[in-house]
């Protein structure tokens, strides 16, 4: 029996952890030749448009800065909110493909439904399919969008479609993976008590396991909407037509003040869904009504 | 159909460990039994081995004269959809409400698609029937409020309408008081004893209260690490009987010291 008096061994074991983990980071930085110095800009001229660019943070472009654009063209303001429109329907319609594919994933990938008890060769079979999910969910995630979109892009050249399965896919495999990990860690009983009085597999799921994970898949689903927009925004830089092709076009141009006019149009967006989100979790947490 | 449960020279291992050993046991169909014995002695197990939802290592079993080990995945969900359990924790859905739980009593009658549809657009019949039955149970005020916003006593009340919309022809249930105060208690069981009465279905209660056990049902079976030590009328359990059930070996004792 350990004696605690004479027993320190038994605290803080992993302390040595912290320090490896501070060992890491500093030959990271001694191997990338990381300084301070690195963020100070290199020349007179460079000093000039760091100052430019965060003066214009405190003047965003209420018109065009470029002088050729056209009299009778649309306010820059109607641009930009056109912009946060493509934006949102970019990421919506990704989220609409993404969400029934990765409940799909998720059911697939998860294992509270199976059947109980089960045969020898059913399980072997439910065993496969749930590895294969997995790997695919693993696939799907461990390529970014903006990968996926530059090679859907040169595959097929510039179309929505295009841009929007290109955001569609890593989300599926993200959204499936969690999905099916919300699933599993959710308490079994209710399933249990459904197969025990005739449920089967697919009914209970259904009936049982989603609508008690129901309000944790929503919730998650509303996080990867907001990761959704700022990818949309994004693939604007590869060429798709969302507020990011704007910020990018003036940048190039170092029309900094547009810039600021679309990044707190941005800004303004993802505040707006984040509340959005708020509301609707208070709305899952009523004592009225089931959550379906 | 004489008989609703029919086991022989049954036993039931968790790896090395013999959770159940039987050499005999019969419920009659309509009978009244209580399992009594103290924690770890096998009750929820044998729950389990009744409902299907555990098989037995060794020996035979038959349920409604039927052994489920022979059964394809559909007959087995008809078999078991004929038994209603009220497990410990009652497995509810808890973001569902009152009324969606207990019509989800009779999915195994009723199959994947018409329980979908039961949860969004649950029929008048049905709805009518359910809020009779929660009245019945003595909370009828809670048709529509979310489970998980119930009390612990509501809960269960709850758990009890949907094993009665199922219509079972059996109904087990494991440690149903031990989580309410004692004039909860009683009030349950009673309930259970004249539903039983009432509705005519095989009731199989485990219970840690002896005294209740006694008051209320005709036949109790009492386990002991996974034996049957007691088989009887509650008259028949006092004395030393009693003490055996209950009270630890030297063995044990040394044991958990």
């Amino acid at each position: 029996m350990p004696d605690p008096a004479t027993e320190p061994s038994y605290y803080g074991k992993k302390r040595w952890v912290f320090f490896v983990l501070v060992f890491v980071f500093l030959i990271c930085a001694w191997a990338l030749g990381l300084t301070p110095r690195g963020l100070i800009p290199s020349d007179v001229n460079q000093w000039d448009r760091t100052a430019r660019f965060f003066q214009a943070a405190l003047h965003p472009a209420l018109d065009y800065e470029d002088v050729n654009v056209p009299e009778d063209a649309e306010p820059i303001l109607v641009k930009g909110l056109k912009g946060i429109l493509l934006t949102l329907k970019f990421a919506f319609g990704a989220m609409s493909l993404a969400v029934p594919t990765a409940l799909l994933l998720g059911f697939f990938g998860s294992s509270a439904w199976w059947p109980e008890p089960c045969g020898k060769r059913s399980k072997a079979l439910l065993r496969v399919v749930y590895a294969a999910c997995r790997f695919l969910m693993s696939f799907l995630r461990s390529i970014h969008e903006l990968i996926w979109a530059l090679l859907f892009l040169s595959a097929m050249g510039v179309s929505p479609l295009a841009g929007m399965v290109a955001l569609a896919l890593p989300f599926s495999g993200t959204l499936g993976k969690v999905f099916s990990e919300l699933i599993d860690e959710e308490a079994r009983d209710a399933a249990e008590a459904l197969k025990a009085i005739g449920h089967g597999p697919v009914q209970t799921f259904l009936v049982g396991i989603l609508p008690r994970a129901m309000p944790n898949l929503i919730t998650y689903s509303f996080y990867r909407f907001e990761c959704a927009l700022r990818s949309s925004a994004v693939l604007g830089f590869v060429g798709i037509e969302t507020i990011g092709l704007y910020i990018q076009l003036s940048n190039e141009e170092f029309y900094y003040r547009e810039v600021w006019t679309y990044l707190y149009l941005l800004i303004a967006m993802i505040v707006i869904v984040d509340r959005w989100g708020a509301m609707i979790r208070r709305h899952l947490q009523t004592t009225e009504g089931g959550c379906i | 159909m004489s008989n609703s449960f029919q086991l022989t020279d049954v036993q039931c291992r968790f790896g090395d460990f013999v959770a159940l050993e039987l050499a005999e046991l019969t419920i009659e169909a309509g009978e009244n039994v209580a399992l009594i014995g103290p924690s770890g002695s096998g009750k929820t197990t044998l729950l389990r081995l009744l409902n299907t939802t555990l098989r037995q290592d060794a020996g035979s079993f038959t349920v409604f004269g039927k052994n489920p080990d022979g059964l394809s995945p559909k007959e087995l969900r008809a078999v078991r959809s004929m038994i209603a359990t009220i497990p410990q924790h009652l497995g509810l859905v808890p973001n569902l409400s009152a009324v969606q739980n207990v019509i989800l009593g009779r999915g195994g009658h009723r199959g994947v698609f018409r329980s979908i549809r039961d949860i969004l657009f649950p029929g008048m019949e049905d709805k009518v029937a359910i809020h009779e039955l929660l009245d019945r149970v003595g909370i009828e005020e809670t048709l529509f409020s979310r489970v998980s916003a119930l009390s612990g006593g509501q809960k269960q009340r709850v758990a009890i309408a949907r094993a009665l919309f199922q219509e079972p022809e059996a109904l087990l249930a494991d440690e149903p008081v031990s989580s309410v105060d004692p004039a909860r208690a009683r009030d349950t069981i009673r309930l259970f004893r004249e539903l039983s009465d009432e509705l005519g279905f095989t009731l199989c209660v485990s219970l840690h209260d002896v005294a209740l056990a006694k008051e209320y049902f005709p036949r109790l079976i009492g386990l002991r690490a996974g034996k049957i030590v007691f088989d009887g009328a509650p008259e028949d359990l006092e004395g030393d009987v009693l003490k055996d059930l209950y009270q630890l070996s030297d063995e044990e004792m040394m044991r958990d010291a």
